[in-house]
């Protein structure tokens, strides 16, 4: 029943996004924060997060070396892109900035799923569409507890404008 | 079975296999290689192969059958021994010499093996009495003396290959013998055979370095002797009685072993001066060969380490002694040492140090010794400036660091006895040492730091990581020797450091002056050099280094005391001393010490410490300058580690403490002092403009922050802390979260909280604590509530600024968990509780946030680690509430959930050791427990937990619930988790072992498996612990008599395991009292089991002897206690008579 009615929320707003683009702006809830902020290095944490190459990532290893004996302090951060896995690093002065991705994870209570879209119950009682269907195992273990009428809940990880489904729960009774 | 007949084709089999063997791995199938590897194991099982093995070793050409052939010959001796004619057995050892000699070109690994085969023929043939193996000694003795070089190496061979047979267990074969035969052999041995291998070897010896002329042939054989001197010798010194051995293997040894008797054979051995002499000859000959010198130089170092019985009297070890010197003074006067010499010659005086008594040494004539201890120093400097330049050269192999490393070692063990020698003999000396190791350590033209014969090297560019130590830890040996030898001499020490400092303190001004006005005249690109800093730098850190090894020592945990060699140096000066100026120069960092009046009637120690404060006023300066680009953190650390040292010993000194004071001392930094206040007060303004001017550099900060917290950590210092108002400021400052502190890394934040918090406990009026605390610690309170208190905080939980002031909350709760002391917990942990029923709100509201949850779970882990221990009963009960809810919250979110972001493992796993943790520290409270409800926490406990249902059993075992399911074996192997896991395991156990039958079927089985993982195949630690958790299990059993539960039926099989391991296994000592107890207590519980696993044991002995020895044993260890019941007497009585079951049957058990 849930993904019926999702599939005529699904098709009303195709045609709102037809109409404006600008209307979807609203639904990613922050267009007024930025994307990231700067943080001096020596303020970041391992576990913590950082941009690196353009990329969120999250700082696995952290470790400090200098030129010479009377050197200053630099930075060595390899990270791994929260979205990709891909590792990165890069070295730098420990005085300088570097940006921290503003995170987000936010649960949502799965409805429906449209063309390998997911919909998503938001808090505010609206309905999102716009989140593809992950690949993998993620993915599949959706489509089949979904078809078992499980009801489950789905962490949304985003930052920089970019965002996918990375956890399931399943919902409390 | 495989008769003569059949040799050609066995040959052929067994050179085929061997081809498979050796071939490249690519080319042969697995398949191929392990049949290859069965045809040899079979061949070496087969019935009396001595006849084809002759046979072989005769035709065949294939080295690695000939091999095979020769441990087949081996095996089969030993396994047959008792069949053999006693005829045959010679005959078998004669062809195998025969065979050797004949054939001077076999390949080495076949002529060991084959040799190898002999001595254990002699080996074996030692406890039989019927053969005389003695023949071997006149046999050797003859090929030495045949001249043939070729002969002599074999005889050598064979004289190292007895040694190495008999001498130890870790050396001795596999032949399947017990270990009981193989440590009879090294008796008998020892008792006579050894003494005639080192006669023999003297002999050769002697016989070479009459030589004039040695082909290199002749060398060589030599080299071969000498290192199979060496051998002996190092064998020998071994049975000096010593330290017993820590592991069961050498403890068996031990009680067999003969120590080494001072029989009149040995004495004349070993006294006799001609021996000493002729090594010395010998190294003089030959010490231009690396080897050989190493090997000769060790010999001598083996001599210079005797001791025991052998000598007859005092008198006889003096002239020992005296011999030893005069030729150690012999050998090294008049010769440049070579570069492979000098560990060698270091070890010889190192050993002679520690081995010879004190009243040996101070026996010695008068100027043998004064020529001893100029030899000493000149070496001691000479091996100093060579290790400097092998620094600067960065070679891969420091022999003279590692030499130098080892006289100055010696130097502190002679100086640490320093009033047994003639007074004031070691100044002189020491303040040659000091000397040429700050010359080493100073940049041209005082020093010769980087300097090398083509001219200055640097290496200024090179990249340092943070593993690297530094220098402060790396050298602190050294620097500890130097310091020592700077008190002994510090008449001219301490005014030598002084001026070098002061000097460079003033350069440093200069040159940042220079930059300065470089930098404000815009003039140019061109910068100047920062080499002339660096070089100030790098000078300054070295002094100042030396400086704090000098005037303080870092003793753990008890309070350090002014070194008394410091304390009378400034009482011997003290006339001449004006208090006022000498007040005045540490009242002005920021003036040039010579330009004060007077400055050279100062205190010298008080002007010491001045100039390391002169140092920090450039260094602040030039921050205000903004030229801190051009300071070096390195510096920066190097003051801070300085100051703490030194805040440590001499800050409010304490009279009492001392049975004189130097009055410039007192009156400088005694309590209630002007110079005290002021002190604290410019640490303080040092502390927060490093704080906020260092937050990039984390070592730096690291070092500034606990300095920070020795100042608070002593309530007296704490009470003149706080009486300052930059504490204040810094107090506020931090509470605001505003910059710069915040930049700060995250275990400085903490360190400088749990500081702040500290300094609270310092003495302070009503009044003025509450408004302290109301700055420090309310602040914190309101943030946090007003964040969490908001109706939207829901919505806005995941917002970046509402995180940051969450992480914030969260690191200073770790921060101020651990400012936890005795006198403070009540206050603490009723700040702290409120806290952690939010945190358990946090949990919710981030579960899907790993980063905070595990933050989260840190807060308590600290809060339980820190107070748990002072904690009364409700308080306690309280605390272990909020855990088990936490789990409780934990466990609800994770269960269900799947994560595939890419560092969900990594999280889990640090979740895991975390609740794991907390888990331990909850349950450690059984063990250590300060808590005294009345005075702690007066009036605030209503009684023993009313009302309250939760134990800390309750959590423990709910949190096991959690992490037992999710620890894989692939995650044990990790090695804190495994031991974590197998700590928290054990408590369980010991503590409610009553809550082990009731647990769920599954977690019960996995509980079992993990101790019988744990016993048999982790570490010894590990092991141990699983060991003494059965102990407790057993004896649950027993008091529950019921004998169809789980528990009882795991029981059962853990007895085997025991048994298995104390009788049949070799194992570390340490465990044979955890493993004892367990058995006995199993043993308890399954009698009849017992006696069949003894019952089984004794049916397997073939050997009537053994069969009667090992019944009997376990028949005396059975008597020690009929019927084993769980009383503790009786359970001692076992324990000791199976410490002699185990040395009496032990080894005849475990095979080797």
């Amino acid at each position: 029943m849930g993904s019926r009615l999702a599939g005529t929320t699904q098709a009303a707003c195709k045609n709102k996004a037809d109409m404006a683009d600008a209307d979807l702006d609203f639904r990613t809830g922050d267009a007024g924060a930025s994307a990231t902020f700067p943080t001096q290095c020596s303020a970041l944490r391992k576990n913590g997060f950082v941009v690196l190459k353009g990329r969120p990532c999250k700082i696995v290893e952290m470790s400090t070396s200098k030129t010479g004996k009377h050197g200053h302090a630099k930075v060595h951060m390899v990270g791994i892109d929260i979205f990709t896995g891909k590792k990165y690093e890069d070295i730098c002065p420990s005085t300088h900035n570097m940006d921290v991705p503003n995170i987000k994870r936010m649960d949502y209570q799965l409805i429906g799923i449209q063309d390998r879209y997911l919909s998503l119950l938001q808090d505010s009682g609206d309905v999102r569409e716009d989140l593809k269907m992950p690949d993998g195992d993620l993915g599949r273990e959706i489509e089949s507890k979904f078809e078992a009428a499980e009801e489950i809940l789905i962490t949304v990880l985003s930052a920089m404008n970019e965002e996918a489904a990375v956890a399931i729960k399943a919902m409390a009774k | 079975m495989m008769a003569a007949v059949g040799a050609p084709e066995v040959i052929s089999q067994l050179e085929s296999a061997a081809k498979v063997l050796m071939a490249p791995p690519s080319m042969v199938s697995t398949e191929q290689r392990q049949h290859a590897e069965h045809v040899f194991l079979s061949f070496r099982k087969s019935k009396s192969p001595f006849a084809i093995c002759k046979h072989i070793l005769e035709t065949s050409r294939v080295d690695y059958v000939l091999f095979q052939a020769a441990t087949a010959i081996m095996e089969a001796v030993v396994r047959e021994w008792v069949l053999l004619e006693k005829a045959s057995i010679e005959s078998l050892r004669t062809f195998l010499l025969t065979y050797v000699l004949q054939r001077p070109n076999l390949q080495k690994y076949v002529r060991e093996q084959i040799l190898l085969a002999v001595a254990v023929i002699v080996k074996r043939g030692s406890l039989d009495k019927s053969i005389d193996c003695k023949s071997i000694f006149h046999e050797v003795r003859q090929l030495i003396s045949s001249g043939n070089p070729t002969v002599q190496t074999l005889a050598c061979s064979i004289l190292t290959a007895l040694l190495s047979e008999f001498s130890s267990s870790s050396k001795t074969s596999n032949i399947g013998l017990s270990m009981e035969f193989h440590g009879n052999c090294k008796r008998l041995f020892q008792e006579d055979d050894l003494r005639q291998i080192f006669v023999l070897t003297m002999e050769v010896l002697q016989e070479f370095s009459r030589r004039e002329n040695l082909s290199a042939q002749m060398s060589s054989v030599f080299q071969r002797y000498l290192a199979l001197a060496n051998q002996v010798l190092m064998l020998l010194l071994a049975l000096i009685p010593a330290a017993l051995g820590r592991h069961y293997i050498a403890m068996f040894e031990s009680t067999q072993n003969v120590t080494l008797k001072p029989t009149e054979s040995w004495r004349e051995a070993l006294l006799d001066t001609r021996v000493m002499d002729l090594f010395f000859t010998v190294h003089r000959k030959i010490r231009e060969d690396s080897d050989m010198a190493q090997d000769s130089l060790q010999c001598l170092a083996q001599l210079a380490s005797l001791h025991g019985p052998i000598f007859p009297d005092e008198s006889a070890q003096v002239s020992y002694l005296a011999h030893l010197v005069e030729g150690l003074l012999n050998m090294i006067n008049g010769i440049e040492i070579e570069d492979s010499e000098a560990v060698g010659i270091s070890n010889i005086i190192s050993n002679l140090i520690t081995t010879f008594p004190r009243r040996n040494l101070t026996a010695l004539p008068s100027d043998l010794f004064s020529s001893f201890i100029n030899c000493l120093t000149h070496l001691t400097c000479s091996f100093g400036c060579s290790a400097a330049l092998e620094e600067v050269l960065d070679k891969d192999d420091m022999v003279y660091m590692e030499a130098y490393d080892k006289l100055l070692e010696s130097w502190l063990t002679l100086v640490q006895d320093e009033e047994h020698f003639p007074r004031g003999c070691f100044v002189q000396p020491a303040v040659q040492v000091f000397n040429s190791y700050i010359q080493c350590h100073l940049a041209a033209p005082d020093g010769t730091r980087n300097l090398t014969a083509n001219g200055v090297v640097s290496h200024d560019e090179d990249e340092i990581n943070e593993l690297q130590e530094d220098d402060r830890e790396l050298f602190s040996d050294q620097l500890a020797s130097i310091g020592m030898l700077g008190r002994i001499a510090a008449d001219h020490c301490i005014p030598l450091l002084t001026s070098l400092l002061e000097d460079r303190v003033t350069r440093l001004h200069g040159q940042l002056q220079r930059h300065q006005q470089h930098l404000l005249a815009e003039s140019g690109p061109e910068s100047l050099d920062r080499k002339v800093l660096d070089d100030l730098y790098e000078d300054i850190h070295w002094l100042i280094l030396v400086t704090g090894y000098l005037l303080a020592d870092d003793p753990q945990g008890e309070t350090p005391l002014i070194p008394s060699e410091v304390m009378e140096y400034s009482i011997k000066n003290s006339s001449e001393v004006d208090i006022n100026t000498t007040l005045q120069i540490l009242g002005s960092p920021g003036e040039k010490a010579s330009s004060i009046p007077g400055c050279n009637r100062t205190d010298s120690v008080i002007r010491l410490l001045s100039a390391v404060l002169r140092t920090s006023e450039v260094e602040s300066r030039a921050t205000r300058a903004s030229l801190t680009g051009l300071l070096s953190p390195q510096m920066g650390k190097d003051i801070m580690w300085f100051l703490r040292r030194w805040a440590k010993t001499y800050l409010l000194v304490d009279d009492k403490l001392y049975s004189q004071i130097s009055i410039p001392l007192s009156t400088a930094f005694g309590a209630d002092t002007e110079g005290a206040q002021w002190i604290v007060g410019y640490l303080l303004e040092k502390v927060i403009n490093n704080l906020s001017v260092w937050s990039s550099e984390p070592d730096l900060a690291n070092d500034t922050v606990e300095l920070l917290v020795t100042l608070v950590e002593r309530r007296e210092r704490a009470n003149l802390v706080v009486q300052c108002e930059s504490w204040w400021n810094l107090a506020k400052q931090f509470a605001s979260r505003s910059p710069p502190l915040h930049l700060l890394s995250s275990s400085v934040q903490r360190s400088l909280m749990k500081a702040l918090v500290m300094g609270g406990f310092a003495h302070m009026d009503t009044d003025t604590k509450q408004q302290y605390w109301s700055e420090v610690l309310q602040p914190l309170q309101q943030r946090f509530l007003n964040v969490i208190n908001q109706e939207n905080f829901q919505q806005i939980c995941q917002e970046e600024e509402v995180k940051r002031e969450i992480v914030a909350t969260l690191e200073a709760l770790c921060g101020i968990a651990e400012a936890t002391q005795i006198d403070n917990v009540a206050a603490l942990f009723s700040f702290l509780v409120d806290f952690l029923s939010n945190c358990i709100g946090l949990m919710e509201v981030y579960r899907n946030t790993p980063e905070t949850v595990n933050l989260i779970i840190e807060v308590f882990v600290e809060v339980a680690h820190k107070q748990i221990c002072y904690l009364g009963e409700s308080k306690s009960m309280k605390l272990y509430e909020a855990c088990l809810t936490l789990l409780q919250v934990y466990s609800k979110n994770n269960l269900g959930r799947k994560r595939v972001d890419v560092t969900a493992e990594e999280d889990q796993y640090q979740d895991l050791l975390l609740i794991m943790e907390l888990l331990t520290n909850l349950l450690s409270k059984e063990f250590i427990d300060f808590s005294d409800t009345d005075e702690v926490f007066r009036g605030q406990d209503q009684g023993p937990g009313a009302g309250h249902s939760v134990s800390a059993a309750d959590v423990v075992l709910y949190g096991v619930n959690i992490v037992l399911p999710l620890m894989s074996q692939d995650l044990l192997k990790f090695p804190s988790l495994c031991n974590q896991y197998y700590k928290l395991i054990t408590f369980i156990c010991e503590i409610f072992p009553e809550k082990i039958p009731q647990l769920p079927e599954d977690l019960f089985k996995s509980l079992m498996y993990s101790l019988e993982l744990g016993m048999t195949s982790m570490s010894s630690e590990v092991s141990q612990l699983c060991l003494e958790a059965l102990t407790p299990l057993a004896e649950q059993c027993a008091k529950t008599q019921e004998t169809d539960t789980p528990l009882f039926i795991a029981t059962r099989h853990f007895l085997k395991l025991v048994f298995d391991m104390l009788v049949l296994q070799k194992h570390n000592m340490e465990m044979t009292v955890a493993a004892g107890e367990a058995l006995y207590t199993l043993v308890c519980l399954h009698q009849a089991e017992y006696s069949e696993l003894v019952e089984s044991l004794l049916s397997n002995q073939r050997d009537a002897v053994i069969y009667q020895r090992l019944a009997d044993a376990f028949n005396k260890l059975s008597a020690s206690s009929t019927p084993p019941t769980m009383d503790r007497k009786q359970k001692v009585a076992f324990l000791k008579s199976l410490e002699e079951f185990v040395a009496n049957v032990g080894g005849l058990l475990c095979v080797k």
